[in-house]
This record gives C-alpha cells, sequence and structure tokens, in this order.
C-alpha cells in the first residue's frame, strides 16, 4: 500500500498535496503493469476539523482517505506532526509514504524517517520501477545530474516529492473513496513547541513554489522604475512577480524573489519571462514550468530554446498590449 | 572575542599535492624515526578533499615512485599511460604537425590523470594514516610574532553580506605551529603575504603567470585513441602572445581540452576564455568534439616564470613548497611532480628542524639546499629563463628553448621578465582599436561548442555562501576613474567566470559589479588587473568550485 500525507492549512489544501497523490497513482500503475493488482493508494490527512478537505480528497481514485483529527494537529508543530504521522505509518503499515517536498515535509520527514529507522528519499522527479524495485530520481549537484536511488532496509520506506515534478491536474479523479477517521492518540504534554499564530515576516514574503502563475523580469526591464510594468502584468494575470539574480543583486526586487540556483525552484502553470537571458543558473530554477512564455530583444537568448512561446520584441512595447487585453476580458 | 587554538608541531596550509605529500612524507618519517610522535594537520578550504584541484594533466610519475613506490598496489588513479605524442603548430584553418616532438614535451613514461581524482586518493592516504585534513577551512591570516611565522587564522564563518555577525558566526581558529608549510597553491594568499612582509622575492625575478582553461568532453567512442595527448601552438594567439591548447584522450571516450593563455598579453581587449572558446572552433579541435558534449569546465593560473622567479622558500618558522613557490617546469608544462618533490622536501626540512628543536630560518634553509640538490634544481634550472624569452614572442621563445637544450642551459646572462601584468598597454597605444569593451578576440557562442562564461561557470559546480562579504577586494575609485577608460576594465575579460562586470547607473555612469559566488579560485584577477588593486582573500571556507574528474 501506498500512503499519501497530504497537507492542509486552515482546511484549504496545497496543490503540492495533488502532485503527492498524481505521484502515487502513477507509482501505483507501474505496478498494475508488473502484477495483477495495483498497489492500493491511501490518503492520510493530519487536521483539527478537516471534514472539508478530506471529502475534497475522496474525489480522487484512491482506496481510502484517512483522516486524523486530533485538537493537536490544529497548527504544524515539528512533534506533532512527528509523533501524529509515524503512528499512522505504524498503524497502517504502507511499503511507500510519499509526502510532498514542503517546508513542512523538510522539517518533520527527516525526524520521522530517523525516528522509526527507515530509509528516506528526498526531492524526487520520477519513478521507476514497481514495488520492490522501485528506482527514485532526485536531483545532486544543484540540478546537474539526477542520481537514480533504492531504498535499503525494510518497509516503509519515506519519499518526498519534488514540488512541480508531477502534475497536479494529472490526478485520476472520479473515485469515491470511503472517508475513514482514524484515532491517532498523542501525548499533547510530550509535545515541545507551542505555535504562535503564523505571520509573514515582509509584507512580500511569498513562498514562490507554491504560485501558478509567475511573471519574472531579467535584466532587460533596465531599471528599477521599470519593474512597474512587470508588477502590473503580474497583477493583470493574478501572478506573482519574481526575477533573475541581477534584478535581486541590485535590490530592485528582494532575494526572496529569485529564482535559480542560487534563489527558488519553481514550476507554475505559467512562466512568463521579460528580459531575461536565460543563463543555464536561471533555467534550472524555472526550467519545470509547464509553459514558457519569453519575451526579449535577442532572438539569439537560451531563453528561447526552453520557450513554449516567445516574442522577440522590446518588453515595454509588447507588454503594455498583453495587459490592455488580458483588462478588456 | 575568544578564539580557539589549536597547537601542532607541522602545519600544512593547503590540501594540493604538495600539501598532501608532504603530509604523507610526514607520516613516513614519523615511522622510520619512531620518538615522539608529531602532531600534524591539514588545512583545505574545499568543502571536501581536492575538490579545488584542476589540472590537464599529465603526471611525470618520478616523485610518486620516490614517495610511494607501492602506488599500483594501493589504487593510485593514473587514468591511462600516454601512448601517443602530438605537437601541432595551428593556423586558423590547418595545422602543421612538427617533424620531431621536443624533447621537453615528449611524454612517454608519463601518464594522464585527473589532478582532481589524484589529489583525492591522496587525500586518502594521508587520512589513512591518522593525519587530520581539515576540509572547509581557509588560511586567512598569517599569525606571525616578529618577523617569525608562528601559524595560521583560518576565516570567520557566519558573517553576512555587510560584514554582520550572523546567528551561525563562529570565529576562526588559530593554528599555532612550529613550522608551518604554505602549500596555498598558484598565487596563494598566504604567500603572497608572505612575500610581502619579508621581502621573499628580493634579488628574484617577478613571478609570471599563465591561465588555464579547460573542459571535459564525452565524445562518441573511438574517435581518439586513450592515452593520446596533443598540444598545440599558433592559432588563436598572436605571435606575441604566449600560451597554446591541449587536447588529453582520457579512457571511456572523455576529452579533457584545455587552453592555456599567458598573463603578460598586451592587448588590453584580449580575452582568454574566447580565446578558448576559438581553439574549440580551430576545424581540427571542432572536429574531435563534433557530436559531443562538454560536461565539466574549470580555471585556474599557473605559474610559469620557472626557477629564477621562485622567492625564497624558508623562513623562520615557515617553508613553501609547490605552485605557491612556482614550482613548475613551463617548458615541459608539468608542475605536479615537482609540488609533490618540493612537499616532500619541505616535510624533511620541517621534521629535522622540529626534532632539532630549532625551528629559524637558518635551520630550515636546509629545504633549499635540499631543494639545490634534488631533480626539482637539475629540472628547473637549465631552462630557468626559456619562459622569459617567450616575453620577446613565439618564434624567439622557440628558438631559446632549442638553444638552452643543446647548451643544457648555459648563457652567458640570463634573461629578465617584467611582471605580466605590466606589459599590457592602454587603449590608446593598444594592439586592438577600441570597440565598446568588447574583447578584440571575441567569437560566436553556440553553446554546443563554445559557451558564455555564465554557462561554463555552471559547469564548474561552483556554489558559495551568498550571505557573506565579497572576498574580492577591489579599489573601485581605480577602476571608475583610471583603469576604466584606460584600459577598458580588463578584469571583465580576463576573469573566466563572469565576477567582474560593468552595469551603467541610469545616466551612463559604469559601475562594477562583483558577482563574488562565480569565482573559480583562479586568482587571475589578482595577477593580471593592470594596477593590481584587486586583492583575492578566501571565501567562506567551504565555498568554490566543486571539481570532479578534472
Amino acid at each position: 500500500m501506498i500512503l499519501v500525507i497530504a497537507e492542509q492549512r486552515d482546511g484549504k489544501l496545497n496543490r503540492a498535496s495533488w502532485e503527492a497523490i498524481a505521484a502515487a497513482q502513477a507509482f501505483a500503475g507501474l505496478s498494475a503493469g508488473a502484477s495483477a493488482t495495483a498497489d492500493p493508494v491511501k490518503v492520510a490527512i493530519l487536521g483539527a476539523s478537516i471534514g472539508a478537505p478530506a471529502s475534497e480528497l475522496a474525489a480522487a481514485a484512491v482506496a481510502e482517505v484517512l483522516v486524523a483529527e486530533n485538537a493537536a494537529f490544529a497548527s504544524y508543530t515539528p512533534d506533532g506532526y512527528t509523533m501524529g504521522i509515524s503512528a499512522l505509518v505504524d498503524q497502517t503499515k504502507p511499503t511507500f509514504v510519499l509526502m510532498p517536498h514542503t517546508y513542512q515535509t523538510r522539517d518533520c520527514a527527516p525526524a520521522i524517517a530517523a525516528r522509526m529507522r527507515k530509509a528516506l528519499i528526498t526531492d524526487v522527479t520520477g519513478i521507476s520501477g514497481a514495488g520492490a524495485n522501485a528506482t527514485f530520481t532526485r536531483p545532486m549537484f544543484q540540478g546537474k545530474l539526477a542520481a537514480q536511488v533504492k531504498p535499503l532496509g525494510d518497509p516503509p520506506f519515506f519519499v518526498t516529492v519534488q514540488i512541480g515534478a508531477f502534475r497536479a491536474d494529472a490526478v485520476q479523479k472520479g473515485g469515491s473513496a470511503q472517508v475513514t477517521p482514524v484515532a491517532v492518540p498523542i501525548d499533547a504534554s510530550a509535545i515541545r513547541q507551542k505555535p504562535e499564530p503564523p505571520f509573514q515576516e515582509a509584507k512580500q514574503a511569498v513562498d514562490l513554489g507554491q504560485a501558478e502563475r509567475i511573471v519574472a523580469v531579467g535584466r532587460g526591464i533596465k531599471s528599477q522604475e521599470n519593474i512597474a510594468v512587470a508588477e502590473k502584468l503580474a497583477k493583470a494575470m493574478g501572478a506573482e512577480l519574481a526575477a533573475s539574480r541581477p534584478i535581486c543583486d541590485n535590490g530592485w526586487l528582494p532575494m526572496e524573489r529569485q529564482i535559480g540556483s542560487s534563489g527558488q525552484t519553481v514550476a507554475p502553470k505559467l512562466y512568463v519571462a521579460l528580459g531575461i537571458s536565460g543563463a543555464i543558473q536561471h533555467l534550472v530554477g524555472m526550467k519545470g514550468a509547464r509553459t514558457i512564455v519569453a519575451i526579449n530583444k535577442d532572438a539569439d537568448a537560451p531563453i528561447f530554446e526552453v520557450a513554449d512561446y516567445g516574442i522577440v520584441g522590446d518588453l515595454f512595447e509588447v507588454v503594455p498590449a498583453l495587459i490592455a487585453e488580458l483588462e478588456k476580458s | 572575542m575568544t578564539r580557539e587554538t589549536l597547537d601542532v608541531d607541522i602545519l600544512i596550509v593547503g590540501g594540493g599535492p604538495a600539501g598532501m605529500s608532504a603530509a604523507l612524507r610526514l607520516a613516513q618519517l614519523q615511522k622510520e624515526h619512531g620518538g615522539e610522535p608529531m602532531s600534524i594537520a591539514v588545512l583545505e578550504k574545499s568543502r571536501e578533499p581536492a575538490a579545488h584541484a584542476l589540472s590537464g594533466a599529465v603526471l611525470d610519475p618520478s616523485t610518486l615512485r620516490d614517495l610511494m613506490p607501492e602506488f599500483p598496489q594501493k589504487g593510485a588513479p593514473l587514468a591511462v599511460p600516454v601512448l601517443a605524442d602530438h605537437v601541432y603548430f595551428l593556423t586558423q584553418a590547418g595545422r602543421i604537425a612538427f617533424p620531431i616532438i621536443p624533447p621537453p614535451l615528449s611524454n612517454h613514461g608519463n601518464f594522464i590523470i585527473s589532478l582532481n581524482l589524484f589529489t583525492r586518493w591522496l587525500a586518502q592516504q594521508v587520512e589513512s594514516e591518522g593525519i587530520d585534513v581539515f576540509t572547509g577551512f581557509a588560511g586567512q591570516d598569517i599569525l606571525m610574532d616578529g618577523s617569525r611565522v608562528v601559524g595560521v587564522r583560518t576565516g570567520d564563518r557566519g558573517i553576512g553580506r555587510h560584514g554582520e555577525q550572523k546567528p551561525t558566526f563562529e570565529p576562526g581558529v588559530d593554528v599555532v605551529a612550529k613550522v608551518t608549510i604554505f602549500c596555498d597553491g598558484v598565487r596563494g594568499n598566504l604567500t603572497k603575504e608572505l612575500e610581502r612582509r619579508l621581502q621573499l622575492g628580493a634579488g628574484r625575478q617577478p613571478q609570471q603567470f599563465a591561465l588555464g582553461l579547460k573542459e571535459l568532453w564525452d565524445i562518441p567512442a573511438g574517435r581518439l585513441p586513450a592515452g593520446t595527448v596533443m598540444h598545440t601552438m599558433g592559432y588563436p594567439l598572436r605571435l606575441e602572445e604566449f600560451g597554446g591548447g591541449f587536447v588529453y584522450a582520457m579512457g571511456d571516450g572523455q576529452l579533457s581540452v584545455g587552453f592555456v593563455a599567458g598573463l603578460d598579453y598586451k592587448d588590453p581587449l584580449f580575452d582568454p576564455h574566447m580565446a578558448f572558446n576559438r581553439f574549440k572552433q580551430h576545424p581540427f579541435v571542432a572536429s574531435l568534439l563534433d557530436g559531443g558534449t562538454m560536461v565539466r569546465y574549470g580555471a585556474k593560473a599557473l605559474p610559469e616564470g620557472g626557477w629564477n622567479t621562485i622567492p625564497r622558500p624558508y623562513m623562520d618558522g615557515g617553508l613553501i613548497a609547490g605552485d605557491a613557490g612556482s614550482f613548475l617546469n613551463s617548458m615541459r608544462l608539468k608542475g605536479i611532480h615537482l609540488a609533490m618533490r618540493t612537499g616532500m622536501l619541505a616535510a624533511e626540512s620541517a621534521f629535522e628542524a622540529v626534532r632539532e628543536n630549532d625551528t629559524s630560518a637558518s635551520s630550515l634553509e636546509r629545504y633549499q639546499r635540499k631543494i639545490d640538490a634534488s631533480p626539482v634544481r637539475a629540472e628547473l634550472y637549465p631552462v630557468r629563463h626559456v619562459h622569459q624569452a617567450f616575453g620577446h614572442g613565439l618564434l624567439a621563445g622557440l628558438a631559446f628553448s632549442g638553444v638552452s637544450l643543446v647548451t643544457r642551459g648555459w648563457s652567458p646572462v640570463d634573461l629578465h621578465g617584467d611582471a605580466g601584468h605590466a606589459r599590457m598597454r592602454k587603449l590608446d597605444t593598444s594592439v586592438s582599436p577600441q570597440r565598446d569593451l568588447r574583447a578584440s578576440n571575441e567569437t560566436a557562442i553556440d553553446r554546443r561548442l563554445t559557451f558564455d562564461k555564465v554557462t561554463n561557470v555552471h559547469y564548474s559546480g561552483t556554489a558559495h555562501d551568498e550571505d557573506q562579504p565579497a572576498h574580492l577586494l577591489v579599489h573601485t575609485e581605480v577602476c571608475s576613474s583610471i583603469c576604466g577608460p584606460e584600459y577598458g576594465h580588463p578584469c571583465t575579460r580576463f576573469c573566466p567566470a563572469n565576477v567582474y562586470e560593468i552595469t551603467r547607473d541610469a545616466d551612463g555612469t559604469p559601475r562594477l559589479q562583483i558577482n563574488a559566488s562565480n569565482c573559480v579560485h583562479c586568482k587571475t584577477c589578482d595577477i593580471m588587473d593592470p594596477y593590481q588593486v584587486i586583492t583575492w582573500v578566501p571565501p567562506e571556507g567551504g565555498g568554490g568550485p566543486q571539481y570532479n574528474g578534472m
């Protein structure tokens, strides 16, 4: 059995959870090819009052949705979730546990795997082989190499799935999976952290990894004042604003909006690159985007090698035209 | 602030071939002589042993045989023996094979190696002898007591971009030693400082350098037999410029392709990286690489000056070995065996001096005597000013090389060579008419055969913590007001990693932007900037390229 740990916050599921389910379904499909019966996929979710996300999950073609409700899971704590997920895994005895490679998972997955003395394979981008023969692909050396890894020891094996490596819209729906409450007893006094209400450090603080649409600006934007043009396009598209390295080096946008090998890795549905030449250090951070649109004056810019749609032209002419079109509709 | 202190008998700064050979030799001496065990430590700035080691490379195994005769049983990674030598003079589209291989370039009995894998293996031997190799720690400052070297201070960690202490702050450690052996490589930051403070270069000629650039390529099998060694002269360099290309065929369809450009060129708009690109575009080289893939990149300076430029390598409490001391035979294009040899000799000198309880300069002078009686002098003295002859152009250099082979180095007077950076001409007197700041040898970048610097840097695996002060200290006033107008910001061209970039403010004023995290630690900027206003200091330990198989 493959168990996916879905993540919710305030009753809202994140996209990365759906991607993990898609990965699990694809993985189960591989075993279906190898033997007569597919490994069943189950999804577990932890929280305090999570009926809504649980029934949302039940729409996926999975065997069962396990709902662990407990006041101690109301907000994330490393101890609470480590104990909770460990207990869930103990009870359900899956062969593989798939988790989305989010900040939360990065925090607790190593602790869970260490506590249970089981193998953990992180940031997985691909799965091949079924069951015991499964091989997982994960990036090494800033994405320059891809390593194929097999877990050793006894199951369960913990696997975290890179954001954007699998597609949330590839999740097979149509099931009406049984929603089963699971009692996960937690000794609340053993939780050593007390979470304060979440807050954003800076107003712009953003997790670009979760953004569905991104407008990114590069050196072609020329000056800080021109950032407003890109901002306007981002607003019209409902997109997050990001940048390549020189823009953040100049302090025109904060570092947390930098995409690339020394910034964030993103895989939105739509990535619009404005005046970005496409140095390889930038490409490794965004080549997983589903649709890439590049606007650049230089027809030889490497960004056009990865772009699905390219406009060779002056972004200061093209972008206002795009904004005007978007605002019409 | 309180700093930790580590007391050792002998400290080796730099874990390259010189440092590792010194450490191994010390372990051997310890076993041979017994007695009170000496404490030995090796500092290395790279994150893992040998991650900053880069060379062509063809190894003359003579020193390895002396250091560790049992090297074949210990699995020394000598990729392939050299089976065929070729030397070509390249014209723009053709090549002329040298009718005979000049004796210094004959590689019979040598091996093509990856210096990086070889040094990693040396490090394993050192660690199995129980010697501590502290990787991720750079020697930042020399600890001195008057004119006596008493050790090295490692760099602080956890300093932010603006010099502030981050929560991860950890002060550097003072490593105090009876003898410190400086093996910090070509233009080592500590050796450079020692030379300045102790006038170690007094009476010596100015040091000479070149920049070596290298890529590893995977090429279709069967194209070039493993063990083939090719060297080229001529195109794409002008006759006045020193340098040349190399192609070494390792096993597994892998080629080591590189280019060496003398850091004494006159044209301020010359770009060594572009010269490398042009070398690859030469029809002959391009035909070897066609259909292949570039898999790694690296760059590193080389000391080329030879015997007459070697600084005094001993002082109170200190010795200098390897590239740091310019122990390289530029005529044979080889330095690894000399680095290893001087490392061994430095180890012997340090060991004896510590045992005699006298580590003064007069006691450590025995190192110079050992060098003079060793193959190091026998090899370097006869060719002591061949590189200087190349300062008069390729033809003069070749002619002089031939003469010195016949006379075995006898000469009525030694040729002098100026420091390379001093030869650079200003734009108004330069051999290239100025065209903005573009390289005079610019060529097309197709990202298959030829690459821009930023792409290449990606293939060096270079990474630094971004939140730290720039480790390139630049006198920016000189840069914008003098060097820019006079030389057209040559740093933007000689740096092979795009560390230096000129951006324009809204009013068009040039502003130097230092992309310090691109730095591959080659030291070219510290060497070649015409006003000598760039100082390379180590970034936070562990940063830098991540060479593997180079």
